[in-house]
């Protein structure tokens, strides 16, 4: 279902969602590929702690002023 | 009240040379006082776009090192009698002019113009520098397309470092047909990518490559893309003019289609 609807998204989305994260990485000096190594190693070291979904895991960095959130849905123990 | 604007984008081909042909003719023709420059040493354009090739004898690099006076580098447009052009020299490279000398002479131009327009090279390196040094404001223009964007964002930093703050966006060559089937990024994400001022938003228009043939800038042929820098010529002189809804252009006809390949 989710590569489906992947599918239909034009090339603006992708465009418009590339750019966004480019040009906030190249302000603040953080490659897209370090942000994606920011994010396993946040991943990493929550998971220490607490059982996390990884795969719903989504770090952020807002354009003006830059701010990084960092998106880390935390399993409750009946879910597991 | 004189002002130096730069027209810049960073990356080539986006259209730098025809923004400033075409708003130096729009406000000439709303009766101020303009000379358009052309700083790309070494590889000059706004001299053909103009259609004033055949007119030069002096250049900017002549001006500078001081082989001839100002006035005898100014080129008059007769079709435009309030419209000048300072050609660049095209022998010499970009290292023939400093940033230094190039203060002098935006100021030397600002005390007989009321708009002194100067066509930026692409690139970000000495030929950016120079052309940036003397100016008060800097038009950015790009193109919806991801290339155009990324060096548009370098250019704005460049820019603000440089203590240029009055930066306005122009996006050329929108094509409302494929953004409105989400092929294309739209004016708000353009701006959202950015964070900008908008000052133009000019659709791709063949007209443009016409005038350019024949050397003349757009006037009277009263293409969208002409009344689009008809009204950042205004937008300039600090009038309030709303922007046209790009997508209110489209045919029924063509929306209907549109709707049916959704």
């Amino acid at each position: 279902m989710k590569s489906f609807l992947r599918e239909k998204r034009r090339s603006a989305g992708y465009a418009r969602d590339r750019m966004k994260l480019l040009l906030v990485s190249e302000r603040i000096e953080c490659s897209p590929q370090m942000i994606k190594m920011l994010k396993n190693d946040l991943v990493h070291t929550v998971k220490k702690y607490v059982t996390i979904e990884e795969d719903e895991v989504r770090i952020q960095i807002s354009q003006e002023p830059p701010i990084l959130t960092a998106y880390i849905p935390v399993l409750k123990k009946k879910d597991r | 009240m004189s002002e130096v604007i730069v027209i810049t984008s960073g990356k080539g081909g986006v259209g730098k040379t025809t923004t400033v042909a075409n708003i130096g003719t729009g406000l000439a023709m709303m009766g101020k006082k303009v000379v358009v420059v052309d700083t790309d040493i070494g590889l000059r354009n706004l001299d053909v776009v103009l259609g004033l090739e055949n007119r030069i004898v002096y250049n900017l690099v002549d001006v500078v090192n001081g082989s001839c006076r100002l006035r005898q580098a100014l080129i008059k447009d007769k079709r435009h009698p309030d419209l000048y052009l300072l050609p660049s020299a095209q022998t010499k490279d970009k290292t023939a002019v400093s940033p230094e000398q190039m203060i002098k002479l935006t100021e030397s131009l600002r005390e007989e113009f009321d708009f002194v327009l100067l066509d930026c090279p692409a690139g970000i390196e000495q030929g950016f520098k120079n052309a940036i040094a003397g100016a008060d404001k800097a038009l950015v223009v790009t193109t919806p397309e991801v290339s155009a964007i990324r060096d548009a964002d370098r250019i704005i930093g460049l820019l603000e470092a440089n203590d240029i703050r009055d930066i306005h966006l122009i996006i050329n060559r929108l094509r409302p047909d494929m953004i409105a089937r989400g092929d294309m990024m739209s004016v708000d994400d353009v701006i959202e990518i950015l964070a900008v001022n908008l000052i133009g938003t000019i659709l791709d228009d063949e007209q443009i490559v016409v005038a350019t043939n024949q050397g003349e800038p757009l006037s009277g042929k009263n293409s969208q893309a002409e009344q689009e820098y008809r009204n950042i010529c205004k937008r300039l002189l600090g009038e309030e003019i709303p922007f046209t809804d790009i997508h209110q252009k489209r045919g029924v006809l063509k929306r209907l289609s549109g709707m049916f390949r959704k």
